[in-house]
């Protein structure tokens, strides 16, 4: 099945979703094709038109650009997604505000899909680390 | 670029004897049809994705627990993202994050190949106003 991910470029949750044989759907994987397109000019920082029209369908336009763009590449990985794990308190350091706000809407849409959702935190010990390993192996193996 | 190309960074937990010289020899002695490059958290590979996967699977027989893996956006050396060029490196924050939490999934992994059912953690509270204000008052009495 395929699992969306967040934070969507998380090695840890990539790494254990592949271990126990589902299909990540990634940031990196989505980025891969714009990266090495010869459409773009000076990738990642452009975005195409249909770019632009696509994340209209994510965020409405009263939303702020930075968001819409970044949602224009999460929303079909979204709509592909047959589960998804959220994985919660993450460090300041991962990203800006932008890239919150961007998280927290598409969390929301997630949810809106009705797909079964594994909300786990980082773990701080070796005791949360545990926990988590074995609620996500839990969890995928009852997806199949 | 093909899109049967991929690449992978290949990370070794810090808990592990393993380094990343000796993780690229061993790449190179597998005669895959792949491109390796070191880096100070493990290694980079690319190719043909059947080759890479191949690669994956034998890499990761050398310590099951502590050598994880995910797929990269940028290719090998992208002028864009490689240090050697004096690109811009976004995202490394998480990168050493989650690669310092390794050595804690790697216990994780332990618990489930064991079988083990580990008890319910207690979950992190708020601290409650009067613990707060005690701290308040030692401080600044």
């Amino acid at each position: 099945m395929k699992i969306f991910l967040m934070p969507p470029n998380s090695l840890i949750l990539f790494d254990l979703v592949e271990r126990f044989g589902h299909e990540p759907l990634s940031l990196m994987k989505a980025l891969r094709d714009r990266v090495t397109s010869n459409e773009i000019e000076a990738p990642p920082l452009n975005v195409t038109l249909d770019d632009v029209k696509m994340g209209l369908k994510y965020a409405g336009i009263e939303i702020p650009s930075g968001i819409r763009g970044r949602l224009a590449i999460y929303g079909p990985l979204i709509d592909q997604a047959e589960a998804a794990i959220f994985m919660e308190d993450a460090p300041y350091s991962f990203g800006c505000v932008g890239c919150q706000r961007t998280n927290e809407l598409a969390k929301l849409l997630v949810r809106k899909r009705k797909v079964p959702i594994l909300s786990i935190d980082y773990p701080a010990n070796e005791e949360d680390a545990r926990d988590m390993v074995v609620r996500v192996k839990e969890f995928l193996e009852g997806l199949k | 670029m093909d899109s049967n190309i991929e690449t992978r960074l290949i990370f070794i937990a810090p808990t592990s004897d393993l380094t990343p010289d000796r993780i690229a020899r061993f790449i190179h002695n597998l005669g895959n049809e792949i491109s390796v490059k070191e880096t100070c958290y493990g290694v980079v590979i690319q190719g043909p994705k059947d080759m890479v996967k191949r690669t994956l699977d034998e890499v990761r027989k050398m310590d099951p627990n502590r050598i994880y893996s995910k797929i990269r956006a940028f290719p090998m050396g992208d002028l864009r993202r490689c240090r050697a060029h004096h690109g811009s490196r976004p995202g490394f924050a998480q990168l050493e994050k989650e690669w310092k939490d390794l050595c804690l999934v790697e216990q994780g992994m332990i618990c489930v190949e064991k079988g083990e059912k580990p008890p319910t953690p207690k979950k992190r509270q708020k601290i409650p106003v009067n613990d707060l204000k005690k701290l308040i008052d030692e401080v600044s009495p």
